[in-house]
């Protein structure tokens, strides 16, 4: 397609920014098929598109939604809104509970963070050079 | 009991296939995005997974349809139409049907240019016909 072998060496580094790895989406190609099952390189190289193309939809959709909102930052409730909104309703349910879980566990982690920070700020500096060597 | 199962498919896979970094460089690939917070990268990272298994395990059926053994180009396009939300987005992105095809069709077009007889010094063409009519 490309006659100039400079451009098709850049648009080989582009192809690799956006694109996911072949390694991974063979992985989970397998995990799903059966074990003789077989997949032509065609085939993969194209589900590596396809792949890359639903990225972009799902973005875009989302992103929408956020720029109609006034919002600059795309966050979890968007992306799964753009999916049932796309028609990928089945992904978008075991999503939201996986978000839910997701934002438990963040919380927590926060919450962590934040006793923690606030142990310290309530030491006096001094401390430091009190502290036992051991 | 059905509220436990989504619990055991969330902790299963906490951990995406997909690295995200690369996830988030082809949303970045649209300008329009402007950020995007770390659950949703998430949660678009497991959508994209499923979305990948969605089309391993509907091009596998179409192969097995059709009785191949290797999942090919065609049949990945048999399973992106079947799928409406899928095939809006994706199908014309899909690269053209094999090659064989157009070279087959130049070949029949030899073979019936070959095979036509010259016609006679002054037989009228269809086109004349035509021509003076419309």
């Amino acid at each position: 397609m490309v006659d100039n072998s400079e451009a098709s060496a850049s648009s080989d580094i582009k192809e690799q920014d956006r694109l996911l790895p072949i390694a991974n989406v063979g992985r989970i190609m397998k995990q799903i098929l059966p074990q003789n099952a077989k997949i032509s390189k065609e085939a993969k190289e194209t589900m590596q598109e396809c792949v890359s193309e639903f990225i972009g939809f799902v973005t875009g959709e989302a992103s929408d939604k956020c720029r109609k909102e006034r919002r600059k930052t795309i966050n979890g409730d968007d992306v799964c809104w753009a999916l049932e909104t796309l028609g990928f309703d089945d992904y978008a349910e075991p999503l939201k509970r996986y978000l839910n879980k997701y934002r438990e566990i963040e919380g927590d982690r926060a919450n962590q963070n934040k006793a923690s920070i606030s142990e310290e700020m309530e030491e006096p500096p001094l401390n430091r050079s009190n502290q036992p060597k051991y | 009991m059905a509220e436990q199962e989504p619990e055991s498919t969330i902790t299963e896979s906490v951990q995406p296939e997909i690295p995200t970094r690369r996830v988030k460089r082809i949303m970045k690939l649209d300008k329009d995005i402007n950020k995007v917070n770390a659950e949703a990268l998430v949660v678009i990272t497991h959508a994209t997974e499923f979305f990948l298994q969605f089309l391993a395990e509907k091009s596998a059926l179409v192969a097995l349809e059709k009785k191949r053994k290797t999942i090919k180009l065609e049949h990945l396009r048999v399973a992106v139409k079947r799928h409406q939300p899928t095939s809006d987005f994706l199908l014309d992105s899909l690269p053209m049907p094999a090659q064989p095809s157009d070279q087959q069709l130049l070949k029949d077009r030899a073979k019936s240019r070959a095979n036509k007889k010259p016609v006679p010094v002054g037989t009228r063409k269809i086109d004349a016909f035509f021509q003076k009519f419309t």
